[in-house]
């Protein structure tokens, strides 16, 4: 009996969608959706440059500082290889009995 | 031509070669635990950063509960770069207190604590909780949502103390609730009250760090151990470092800029899903377990005295530690200190991924 109610709503909510008259309710349902969508959706604030143009920038800037830093970083290991080269060699301390030039 | 003059005229008033020589007989200890000793110069390196960072965005931030909100969408909007410096500020602040805590945990673990270092750890602890503090105070500073919720807990929850708790409350807050004066009060915390006490102790913890110099695991203590001179050899390690540093916080200022929320409104409810930052996920899940009423008392007050409890016995460890101020091995401080850092880290990640 449940089941023949059922079906029976089922297919007069089908055949109302199916007249011509449901455009309005079509129509008045896509209203309501965009309207809330719009008056409900969260203004997010821009918390990172937009245009294209500075995006490219910014991440361009990112890579060429990676870059630098790598750079700098193999500068500043080159140095200390160097370094640690002078100090196995014992050379970097000063020699108090060193004669002065004058 | 200018600068051998100025050197000069430095060398005449000044003993700079005896500053060189002192710092080279800076001897640093080398071992399969020495990656330890640059966590302690990344914090300070980030410390730097949240300083300048800190100082350029003071120069825009209004700190009154009507524009405060205004002028951080401002800074973010409107100013040059404004959004990468407070992005940087932002992941700055959040890098520097995981290194605080690996520092904090480094020291645990190796008992670089004991005897004559206590010192070192009181001032290192009490730094570890002028960092939070820093971060709960910069965090109201945006006064969105978000902040003024976690604000609220935060003070809440201290309030829960017993005796000084509603004391403590009422102080942080400047009144019952969180209001402008809250804002006002955390900003004077923020750019005044604590950047001086932290730098006094910053300056007190490396003179202590000179005094006794580098720690060696107990382990290591009396073996034959490398050593290499703090300057010029770890000085450029350090910057190699502090340049990849450098490099990660940028990358994440740019790749992951913090959002900003809906504008503070204390007569709204606070927004579902909301959750403190990082470092108090913990507390909050420790808050948690304990059920809301414990023999007639008020869970939530038993809960706060045994976080408390817990974290003030963590801070006497140095005190308790007997066997490693002596300069014997203590397992059963090791099996606290992992036992601290195993809850910390899967309360964290609970509290993250609930």
């Amino acid at each position: 009996m449940k089941i023949k109610l059922f079906l029976q709503i089922i297919i007069s909510l089908l055949s109302f969608l199916r007249r011509q008259e449901s455009r309005i309710f079509y129509l008045s349902f896509l209203f309501l959706l965009t309207f809330n969508s719009l008056a409900f959706a969260e203004e997010k604030i821009p918390v990172f440059p937009t245009g294209p143009v500075e995006v490219y920038t910014i991440y361009t800037s990112l890579a060429v500082f990676w870059l630098a830093i790598i750079g700098l970083i193999v500068v500043i290991k080159m140095k200390l290889n160097e370094i640690e080269r002078i100090q196995k060699l014992g050379i970097d301390k000063e020699d108090i009995n060193a004669p002065l030039l004058d | 031509m200018i600068w051998p003059k100025f050197k000069d005229w430095i060398d005449e008033r000044y003993d700079i070669a005896e500053l060189k020589r002192l710092a080279k007989s800076k001897l640093i200890p080398q071992h399969r635990y020495d990656f330890l000793y640059y966590t302690g110069g990344i914090t300070l390196f980030l410390f730097i950063l949240q300083f300048i960072t800190g100082m350029l965005l003071a120069f825009y931030y209004i700190p009154h509960i009507d524009f405060a909100y205004e002028s951080i969408i401002d800074i973010v909007t409107k100013i040059n770069i404004g959004w990468f410096f407070r992005s940087l500020h932002h992941w700055g602040a959040q890098l520097c207190i995981v290194f605080v805590f690996i520092h904090l945990f480094g020291t645990l673990l190796t008992k670089s604590y004991r005897r004559p270092r206590e010192l070192l750890w009181v001032t290192g602890f009490v730094l570890l909780v002028i960092s939070i503090f820093f971060g709960l105070s910069g965090y109201l500073m945006l006064w969105d949502e978000r902040a003024f919720a976690a604000v609220r807990v935060a003070t809440g929850g201290a309030g829960a103390l017993p005796f000084v708790g509603s004391f403590i409350k009422i102080f942080l807050r400047g009144g019952t609730d969180v209001t402008g004066d809250t804002l006002t009060r955390f900003y004077a915390f923020h750019v005044a009250i604590l950047p001086l006490v932290s730098m006094l102790l910053i300056g007190l913890h490396l003179l202590f760090v000179q005094y006794h110099g580098m720690s060696i695991p107990v382990s290591l203590e009396g073996k034959d151990h490398k050593e290499e001179p703090f300057f010029p050899n770890v000085f450029y390690k350090d910057m190699m470092i502090w340049l990849v540093v450098l490099g990660i916080v940028m990358t994440l200022a740019i790749l992951l800029p913090p959002e900003i929320g809906k504008k503070a409104n204390a007569l709204a409810a606070p927004p579902e899903g909301i959750k403190p930052e990082w470092y108090f996920l913990f507390l909050l899940e420790t808050l948690k377990l304990f059920p809301g009423s414990i023999f007639g008392f008020n869970g939530e007050t038993i809960a706060i005295v045994c976080v408390s409890m817990g974290i003030f016995f963590f801070f006497l460890i140095p005190f308790l530690d007997r066997k490693s101020n002596r300069g014997e091995r203590s397992p059963i401080f090791t099996v606290i200190g992992v036992i601290y850092l195993l809850y910390f880290i899967t309360m964290t990640l609970v509290g993250f991924l609930s």
